[in-house]
């Protein structure tokens, strides 16, 4: 499945930014250069030869785990990957957990008070949520929580500055635990604070409806009422008959709300001088740097892939009349 | 580099920034494991340190292969040892870099024969690179023969001064260098102002591979160091370090650790200035300088700039292939409506194509005023009495390119002359720009020679990367040719002179303004001096 969807995007994409009026190498050269330097620097970067071979030369690359470089920077994109990704991934999946976790709760409240006030105000701060630019809801967020109650750390990156850390795999969470370093850990969960909330408000609303209705198909089916009728305590209605059952029908909507954040992020790390994945895309895209923005489009894809992979393995754990 | 020991830190303050419980409970349950947690370890921002905001991260550490990288170039211009600058001039109560004034930093003496085409550095003794190799005439070949090879940067600029070849680079000694025009030039000293920096050659040749002779790999991703200040740590995307080079052989450092923070969006680098997180802001816009200038703790300098606004006609696309109708145009811009409206009156109205201050500036390239009769009255001339309808570009989201174009476009209005506003993003601006495929665009410039043959060769003469007007005048290559073997400034200055008188009867632009540079910053903050190259020098700041 991997392959075929890749090789598709990367013909699309490839052709698509060709498209585009723009030229990357005008955008590189200095002020003095001459014809002749702008046709060298092409031929440098291989965009003087035909597409096809261009295409052919940039795939074999990439079968070997080779990206080219980038246009603008020189630098091996691999090597910008491994930089960056990790930075958008670690935001991305602790939004897209805290959303997960706010719309199982407030969607089974909801289903649960169907028609009360309750519900009514749930779905409506959900849907009112949903509709906050990310970028507008970020910025307030920090005037609120940095400039006025100054319990939020500025908008200045990952960690604050004077912590020294060590790299290893890219996430700070994760690689300040390696190396048993607490201030780095601290530091940075509370520079994760805004972005996530950011993030996991913005996307709560499309799962919290699916977990609502879900709950309320499975309180109307037989087993959850017979269940009711026999007088069962409310936990053990919630925990044994509700929650299992609502949640086989999340993971798909879930999978393609994370592909979505790994793909639309950047403005929150924009606000957040977070400089993560979807920034250098973004980058790449007004100064036309093919080699960044086909990586870009190309690691998504495949993050989407592998997002509905494993949302179908874990639909097929919850619910056992299913197979992948 | 993000994992280098950080050093002495006596001087790191801890301070507590945690929430109440009650606050946690009323930020939601999802986030209190995190708002437990309270960060530690910032500094505390001392007499001798300084935090500056910037936009961006630069691109690489490697000169000669770096794209056009303000934000680069200025941290190189900081880090990287340069033989030669300019000096320092009081102007309008302002410091200013003296183009006139040619001073030696790394270098000892920096001096040409007497026809100005074979020049020889030489170096002082006993500076160190922070590797503790010695700089030497070694490392100035050294350095010089890769940006040959690069073809990139300084190999272009140096065409302008007959440097083509690595051969024109010779060692005289272990402190002396020699560099053998083609043929002599007035502009030699300026253009190695821009490019005689030099690498730590022993330490790039340690890392150098047969693949990669030059050491490119290393470089671009490792920061270089042996300016007026060196890098002690950078996190890249994040923050880059400086601390004042113990070795800078010129006037010391006043500052004796700056620390750059990348923020990319100016809202926040306006709050961050506003809460004395950070105690210089860059790339706000002009509105935001503006509100801040009544703000507690902070002040706002205010420097006369070499940068020139200015609107490029297509000279080879009708109408503006008619030089009546760019005469017209010349009368339909609101000079005074923009200098006061786009810029609030810190900005200079522009006399002339060659900018104010540059030598041999006339009021006499530029004899236009705001008077739509006169407009209407050459356009009559030009057989276009009913107007006619085109096109403004301008760079998406530049917010004082939008303002000035829409002043113009509600003045040309008045003759009957109905301009359309686009705004392009940076990838096809650049292409439209090569194609000469723009009637008509807002840009700026800032000469890094201050110089009219600098200013002819890149955006006046055919060939010039710069020059979006696509402006063919045979009589000006011509005198650019001349320029290009005259050192005689007698000479010179009366080929400036008709050069104006030229660009008058042509008008290849339409000259907006040339505002003033504005900054704002802390309070503590003084010592600005105005790049003439928009670089910042960050060795004259003191706090």
């Amino acid at each position: 499945m991997l392959a075929p969807v890749l090789v598709g995007v990367s013909i699309f994409c490839f052709l698509l930014i060709r498209v585009l009026p723009g030229d990357p190498i005008l955008s590189i050269v200095p002020e003095t250069a001459t014809q002749a330097d702008i046709d060298r620097t092409r031929a440098q970067y291989g965009l003087d030869r035909p597409l096809v071979e261009q295409y052919g030369a940039y795939m074999v690359g990439v079968v070997q785990g080779d990206f080219g470089n980038s246009i603008q920077t020189n630098r091996p994109i691999v090597d910008q990957i491994a930089e960056r990704l990790p930075r958008t991934l670690e935001l991305v999946v602790l939004g897209f957990l805290l959303a997960l976790i706010m719309a199982i709760i407030l969607g089974l409240f909801a289903a649960r008070n169907a028609g009360r006030i309750g519900d009514h105000l749930a779905r409506v701060g959900a849907l009112v949520a949903n509709s906050l630019p990310e970028f507008w809801l970020g910025l307030v967020l920090i005037l609120v929580f940095f400039a006025a109650l100054g319990i939020a750390p500025g908008p200045t990156g990952r960690i604050s500055s004077g912590i020294d850390f060590e790299v290893i795999t890219g996430s700070l969470i994760i690689d300040s635990i390696i190396t048993g370093n607490m201030d780095a850990l601290v530091s940075t969960l509370h520079h994760l604070m805004l972005p996530v909330l950011t993030l996991g408000v913005i996307v709560v609303a499309p799962m919290m409806r699916s977990v609502r209705a879900s709950a309320l198909q499975v309180m109307q089916s037989e087993s959850y009422r017979c269940a009711t009728a026999h007088g069962l305590r409310p936990n053990k209605l919630l925990y044994g008959y509700l929650l299992r059952e609502t949640m086989v029908r999340v993971p798909t909507l879930a999978a393609l709300v994370l592909g979505n954040l790994i793909g639309g992020s950047v403005l929150v790390e924009f606000v957040f001088s977070w400089q993560g994945f979807g920034q250098w895309a973004l980058r790449g895209l007004l100064l036309r740097d093919y080699p960044v923005i086909q990586a870009y489009v190309l690691v998504t894809a495949s993050f989407y892939v592998v997002a509905f992979l494993v949302a179908d393995v874990v639909q097929a754990a919850l619910d056992p009349r299913i197979r992948v | 580099m993000a994992d280098k020991d950080l050093g002495d830190i006596a001087n790191v303050t801890v301070k507590r920034e945690g929430p109440t419980r009650r606050q946690l409970f009323e930020l939601g349950a999802g986030l209190g494991l995190m708002l437990t947690l309270t960060p530690s370890g910032a500094f505390a921002q001392g007499k001798s340190e300084l935090t500056i905001a910037i936009p961006a991260d630069l691109g690489g550490w490697d000169q000669d292969y770096l794209a056009f990288d303000l934000v680069g170039l200025a941290v190189m211009k900081n880090c990287y040892p340069y033989m030669i600058e300019y000096g320092v001039k009081d102007q309008d109560g302002a410091a200013v870099m003296d183009t006139s004034n040619i001073v030696p930093v790394f270098a000892e003496s920096w001096k040409g024969d007497a026809e100005g085409k074979v020049w020889t550095l030489k170096i002082r003794k006993g500076v160190k690179f922070p590797s503790g190799n010695e700089l030497t005439a070694r490392d100035v070949k050294w350095s010089k023969d890769r940006a040959f090879a690069a073809k990139a940067n300084v190999a272009g600029v140096y065409r302008m001064i007959g440097l083509t070849e690595a051969d024109q680079v010779q060692i005289v000694d272990d402190y002396t260098v020699q560099f053998t025009q083609a043929q002599p030039s007035d502009l030699s000293s300026h253009i190695q102002i821009i490019s005689l920096y030099v690498f730590d050659s022993e330490e790039l040749k340690s890392h150098a591979t047969p693949d990669d002779p030059w050491a490119k790999e290393w470089t671009t991703k490792n920061p270089q160091s042996g300016g007026a200040y060196n890098v002690v740590d950078y996190k890249p995307g994040q923050e880059i370090v400086m601390e004042a080079n113990p070795s800078f052989p010129s006037a010391k450092p006043r500052v004796a650790r700056v620390k750059l923070q990348v923020i990319p969006a100016a809202a926040n680098r306006r709050l961050l200035l506003e809460k004395g997180e950070v105690d210089i802001a860059l790339g706000l816009s002009r509105r935001d300088i503006n509100d801040m200038r009544n703000s507690k703790g902070i002040k706002v300098i205010s420097s006369p700039s070499n940068e020139f606004v200015f609107m490029p006609m297509a000279m080879g696309t009708a109408p503006f292939d008619n030089p009546k109708v760019r005469q017209a145009m010349a009368h339909v811009v609101p000079y005074d409506a923009i200098v006061t409206n786009v810029y609030g009156g810190n900005a200079r109205r522009s006399t002339s194509p060659v900018p104010l201050d540059m030598p041999g500036h006339s009021s006499k390239g530029y004899p236009f005023s705001f008077d739509i009769d006169k407009a209407k009255a050459l356009l009559a001339e030009a057989g276009m009495s009913d107007g006619f309808e085109s096109e403004i570009a301008i760079l998406a989201g530049d917010v004082a390119q939008e303002r000035a174009a829409v002043l113009v476009s509600s003045a040309a209005r008045l003759a009957g002359i109905e301009l359309k506003i686009t705004p392009l993003d940076p990838g096809t601006l650049f292409q439209r720009r090569r194609e000469k495929t723009i009637p008509l665009q807002i840009a700026s410039g800032q000469m890094w020679v201050n110089d009219i043959e600098y200013l002819l060769a890149t955006s006046l003469t055919p060939g010039g990367f710069l020059n979006y007007a696509g402006y063919d005048s045979p009589r000006l290559v011509e005198i650019f040719q001349v320029l290009n073997k005259t050192s005689d400034m007698a000479t010179r200055h009366t080929l400036f002179d008709e050069v104006q008188t030229i660009l008058a009867r042509d008008v290849p632009w339409l000259v907006l303004a040339q505002p003033h540079f504005d900054l704002p910053v802390a309070a503590r903050v003084s010592g600005w001096v105005q790049p003439v190259d928009g670089l910042l020098r960050l060795r004259y700041l003191d706090a």
